[in-house]
């Protein structure tokens, strides 16, 4: 995925691995990867576990039935694979015969699906059903990366702000040590939003405006995070949601889950997740700092039913500006 | 004696809204939340503007200055919000409770001084 400002109307991509050594096939699943917005992240044998450590914003994995040279080895490997990450939907390639039976022992309990090589749009279905399964308006995502990308330009003036296309994760997996969490109720979505970067890059680029003191700077860091997450809240309430009323006496909740140790947070629900990575930069002193913003819809989603406010452009007035009543 | 009450949970924003007053030669106090915002006024009759937050813990901002009115009983001291929040509905309830004005976050400051500088003389 390239920064920079994407297009008005792109579409989410998702990040695959693809484990399959195939060389007659791997042609035909980059192409299938380039016509249905995944992106392929192809690691060389031996490194998967480490590849796997360091992305934490995948989809899903396409694997092969024969990878690693024997089935029982493909069976070993991706076993191994879905104990580390079993929220990451593993498709498997066969040879002959588009299901899962037939597999060694256990291995049917690890891949969500199958597919062969001359059926493609089988394939396709799949990542439908466990990628893409959740159809994001375009205003929608047109509208959180610009009220995001205001906001992030207003806090952190002297760096640039850019910004990838969207993409849909199935990982539960926290990035970084700071994030924040802010409920989300609309008629047409219950859920949240979750910001997570890294301390240390966010103080560095705290520390350009004005050097913190060492004991209290994560303080700092925790509070100008959470004004982030506010504005940017604000700003999606005025635009998506307005007063709420709508939503009131709305009693239905779920606990989120958070395992520090393991770096992992589940809102309840299999549903894959849409997010958002902005890279701000320090173009002077060559630092940039990432963060990741994902939306977990895990109450309700109702895409249909998905609104912009409108206001009175006459009585407009611009923000940081006083409307005297 | 303090002229300007800032009431706003994010330390960012007391920070910046603080500071930048101060600067401005106005002698500024700030609070956590609502309920801190209250105690502040009533422990300062003498603060002549309070800009305050609305979506805030323990007590949100527009219930603040409803019982600055009605409570405290101060109806002399000027109320501007400072907020994310723009929807009409709150604007109103803001009006009934004599907010005089309402500003939509980021704070700018050059944007706002004259007003603010007018609120306390």
């Amino acid at each position: 995925m390239q920064p920079g400002t994407p297009a008005m109307n792109d579409k989410p991509v998702s990040k695959l691995l693809v484990l399959d050594d195939s060389p007659a096939h791997i042609g035909r699943i980059k192409q299938f990867c380039d016509v249905n917005n995944l992106v392929a992240l192809k690691p060389r044998r031996g490194a998967v576990m480490s590849i796997l450590r360091t992305n934490i914003d995948l989809g899903g994995i396409l694997y092969s039935e024969t990878y690693g040279g024997s089935l029982e080895e493909s069976a070993r490997i991706a076993a191994e694979i879905h104990s580390a990450r079993p929220e990451l939907p593993i498709i498997v390639r066969r040879e002959t015969q588009p299901t899962l039976s037939g597999l060694p022992a256990g291995s049917q309990q690890v891949f969500c699906a199958a597919y062969v090589a001359s059926d493609m749009d089988a394939l396709r279905k799949v990542i439908d059903e466990y990628i893409f399964c959740l159809i994001y308006p375009n205003a929608l995502l047109r509208g959180i990366s610009e009220i995001t990308t205001a906001v992030l330009s207003s806090q952190f003036k002297a760096f640039k702000v850019s910004l990838e296309t969207p993409y849909i994760v199935r990982d539960r997996l926290i990035f970084g040590e700071l994030f924040s969490l802010m409920p989300l109720e609309s008629v047409w979505c219950r859920g949240y939003m979750m910001l997570q970067t890294e301390e240390d890059p966010f103080l560095e680029l705290l520390a350009r405006e004005a050097v913190p003191e060492a004991a209290t700077a994560f303080r700092k860091a925790n509070d100008l995070l959470g004004e982030i997450t506010n504005l940017i809240w604000g700003a999606f309430k005025n635009r998506y949601i307005g007063d709420g009323k709508a939503t009131a006496g709305r009693q239905v909740q779920v606990p989120l889950l958070v395992n520090h140790k393991h770096k992992y947070i589940s809102f309840g629900t299999e549903n894959p997740q849409l997010c958002f990575r902005y890279t701000l930069t320090d173009e002077g002193a060559g630092r940039s700092l990432r963060l990741y913003q994902r939306f977990a819809f895990n109450l309700e989603w109702s895409p249909d039913d998905f609104t912009e406010i409108s206001h009175d452009v006459a009585g407009l007035v611009e923000s940081g500006e006083m409307e005297l009543f | 004696m303090a002229q300007i009450l800032v009431v706003d949970d994010s330390s960012t924003v007391r920070d910046e809204v603080t500071t930048f007053l101060k600067n401005a030669g106005l002698d500024v106090i700030s609070a956590v939340d609502g309920k801190d915002g209250l105690v502040k006024l009533r422990s300062d009759p003498g603060i002549k503007l309070v800009v305050a937050d609305v979506n805030m813990p323990n007590m949100d901002g527009l219930t603040m200055v409803e019982k600055i009115r009605s409570e405290l009983g101060n109806t002399r001291v000027n109320l501007i919000m400072l907020t994310t929040e723009s929807s009409p509905n709150m604007k109103e309830r803001g009006k009934a409770a004599g907010v005089k004005g309402w500003i939509v976050k980021p704070f700018k400051g050059t944007a706002v001084l004259e007003t603010f500088k007018k609120l306390v003389a």
